[in-house]
C-alpha cells in the first residue's frame, strides 16, 4: 500500500519533472510535443484543482445555510451570485456577445462582476491612503526615502501634481518631474528589482530541485 | 438581451452594487455584506464558465469525444484532487498534485533561470562593455545599478554575518530596496485611485435620466436605510437599558 499511497506519486514527480526539466536542453521534436501534450494536461489538471476551491467554498456556505448560523442569510447570496452567471453562462454557451448584441452572460459580466470587482478594488484605495497616514511617519532616513519617491511617483502621475512642479521648480530648467520618475524607475528601481529577482530565482531554482528530486513533499500531506 | 429596459436594470444593479460596496467607507453594514458575498458567487460562477467552456469542454471533452482517448489521464489526475474531501481516500488526490508540481518545477527552473536569473546578470553587465559610446549620465546609471544590485543582493545574502564591508554594502542596498518600494507603493496608489474614478465616472453615467435616475435614488434608498437603522437600533439599545 506505501508503494501506491507513497512511491508511486513520488515517482510521478521525479519523472514529469526530470523530463520536463529535459525538454528545455533538448531542443528536438519530441520535446516540443511532449511539452506541448503536458501543457494541455496541466491546464485540464490545473482546472480541476479549481474546482477543489469551488466545491469547498459552496459546502462552507451550505453548512452555514443549514445550521443557521449566525448571518447565515448572507450565504444565500453567494449561490444567487454564483448561478446568476452560471445559468447565463450555460444558456449562451459561454459567449459574451453573439453578432454584436450582448448575451445573458455578457450581461451578467457587465452589469454585476464588473461592477463588484472593479468597486472591490476602488475601495482598497481608501484604505491605501489610510494605511499610508498611519505608516509614512517618518522616523528614519530609509523611511524618508521611501515616502520621498512614493510622493514623487504620485504627484508626477496627475495634472495637478506636473503643474506645481512646473511652477515651483520650473525655473531651474533643471528637468522636469516626469524626466524624475523615469529615473527612479530606470535605475534605483531596475537596482533593487534584479537584486531581489536574482534572490527570488535562487530560492524558487533550489525549491523546484527538492520538489523534482522528492527532498521537498509538504503538498503530499501527511502519510 | 440589450433592450432599453435591460440596459436601465443593468445600470440599477452596477449603481446598486457599487454604492453597496462603497458604503463599508461609512461603516460594516448588512448592504456591503451582501455585495461582498454576491461577489464571491458572482466571481467563482464566472470561472466557472470560463473554465467549462474554456478548458474542459474543448480540451478535454472535445478531443476526448472525437478519440483522444489518452486525455482520461489529466481528467482523472484533475478528479483525484477532488478526493481531498474524502478523508478515507484523500491520498489519491496526490497523483494529481504530483503531476501538477512536477511539470511545474520542471518547466519554471530553466526558464526563471534564463530570464530572472541569466537575463538580469547579463542586462547589469552588459553596458560596461559599451562605456565607450556610452554618455556621462548613461555610465553613471550603469554604475548606479550595478552597485545597486550587489548592495540588495548582499543584504539578502544570510550565510555570512552583516558586519564590516557587508554590512555598508546591506546598509547601501536598503536604500535601493526603499526607493523601489515607494515607487511601487505611488504606482499601486495611482492605479487603485484611476480604478475609483472610473466607479465615480460610471456612477455620474448611471444618474442621468437614460438610467431613470439611478444613482441618486440609490443614493437616497441608502442613506434613508442607515438612518432607519441608526434610529432602530437606538430605540432598542434604550429599550434594553431600561431595568
Amino acid at each position: 500500500m506505501l508503494i501506491i499511497k507513497k512511491y508511486i506519486p513520488l515517482a510521478i514527480v521525479t519523472i514529469v519533472g526530470l523530463l520536463t526539466l529535459a525538454t528545455y536542453y533538448v531542443p528536438a521534436k519530441a520535446s516540443s510535443a511532449y511539452l506541448s501534450t503536458l501543457n494541455q494536461w496541466e491546464v485540464i489538471v490545473s482546472g480541476f484543482a479549481f474546482l477543489l476551491g469551488l466545491i469547498s467554498l459552496l459546502m462552507t456556505h451550505y453548512k452555514k445555510i443549514a445550521k443557521r448560523v449566525d448571518g447565515w442569510g448572507y450565504s444565500l447570496f453567494v449561490f444567487i451570485g454564483f448561478f446568476a452567471v452560471v445559468i447565463p453562462g450555460i444558456i449562451s454557451h459561454g459567449a459574451q456577445a453573439k453578432d454584436g448584441v450582448l448575451t445573458s452572460l455578457g450581461w451578467a459580466f457587465r452589469y454585476l462582476y464588473n461592477p463588484l470587482a472593479a468597486t472591490m478594488f476602488a475601495v482598497l484605495a481608501f484604505y491605501i491612503v489610510s494605511t499610508a497616514f498611519r505608516s509614512f511617519r517618518i522616523k528614519s532616513v530609509q523611511a524618508f526615502v521611501l515616502f520621498i519617491a512614493a510622493f514623487i511617483l504620485i504627484l508626477g502621475n496627475v495634472p495637478a501634481g506636473q503643474m506645481l512642479w512646473d511652477a515651483m521648480l520650473g525655473w531651474t530648467g533643471i528637468c522636469g518631474i516626469g524626466d524624475i520618475i523615469q529615473w527612479i524607475m530606470q535605475v534605483p528601481s531596475v537596482a533593487a528589482k534584479r537584486g531581489i529577482m536574482i534572490g527570488i530565482t535562487i530560492g524558487a531554482a533550489v525549491t523546484s530541485l527538492k520538489i523534482i528530486f522528492g527532498i521537498e513533499r509538504q503538498y503530499m500531506g501527511r502519510d | 438581451m440589450e433592450n432599453s429596459m435591460s440596459i436601465i436594470l443593468g445600470g440599477w444593479l452596477s449603481a446598486g452594487l457599487t454604492i453597496f460596496l462603497f458604503s463599508f467607507l461609512y461603516k460594516d453594514n448588512p448592504l456591503f455584506k451582501i455585495a461582498e458575498h454576491l461577489y464571491l458567487g458572482v466571481g467563482m460562477g464566472w470561472w466557472f464558465i470560463v473554465l467549462l467552456y474554456g478548458t474542459w469542454i474543448p480540451k478535454a471533452y472535445e478531443p476526448f469525444m472525437q478519440g483522444e482517448y489518452v486525455l482520461i489521464i489529466p481528467v482523472l489526475l484533475g478528479l483525484s484532487l477532488v478526493t481531498q474531501f474524502i478523508p478515507r481516500i484523500s491520498w489519491i488526490s496526490r497523483y494529481g498534485f504530483t503531476f501538477i508540481m512536477g511539470y511545474g518545477a520542471g518547466l519554471v527552473l530553466p526558464l526563471n533561470l534564463a530570464t530572472d536569473f541569466m537575463a538580469q546578470i547579463a542586462g547589469t553587465i552588459k553596458p560596461f562593455s559599451q562605456l565607450a559610446s556610452m554618455s556621462w549620465g548613461a555610465i553613471i546609471n550603469s554604475f548606479l545599478i550595478a552597485i545597486g544590485a550587489v548592495c540588495v543582493l548582499a543584504y539578502f545574502y544570510f550565510s555570512v554575518e552583516h558586519k564590516g564591508i557587508v554590512k555598508k554594502a546591506s546598509n547601501i542596498g536598503i536604500y535601493f530596496l526603499m526607493i523601489y518600494f515607494g515607487a511601487s507603493f505611488g504606482n499601486t496608489v495611482m492605479a487603485r485611485f484611476s480604478l475609483l474614478y472610473g466607479r465615480f465616472d460610471l456612477l455620474y453615467d448611471f444618474s442621468g435620466a437614460s438610467y431613470a435616475f439611478a444613482t441618486p435614488i440609490i443614493i437616497i434608498l441608502t442613506v434613508g436605510f442607515f438612518a432607519l437603522k441608526h434610529f432602530m437600533d437606538k430605540k432598542k439599545n434604550s429599550g434594553a437599558a431600561q431595568p
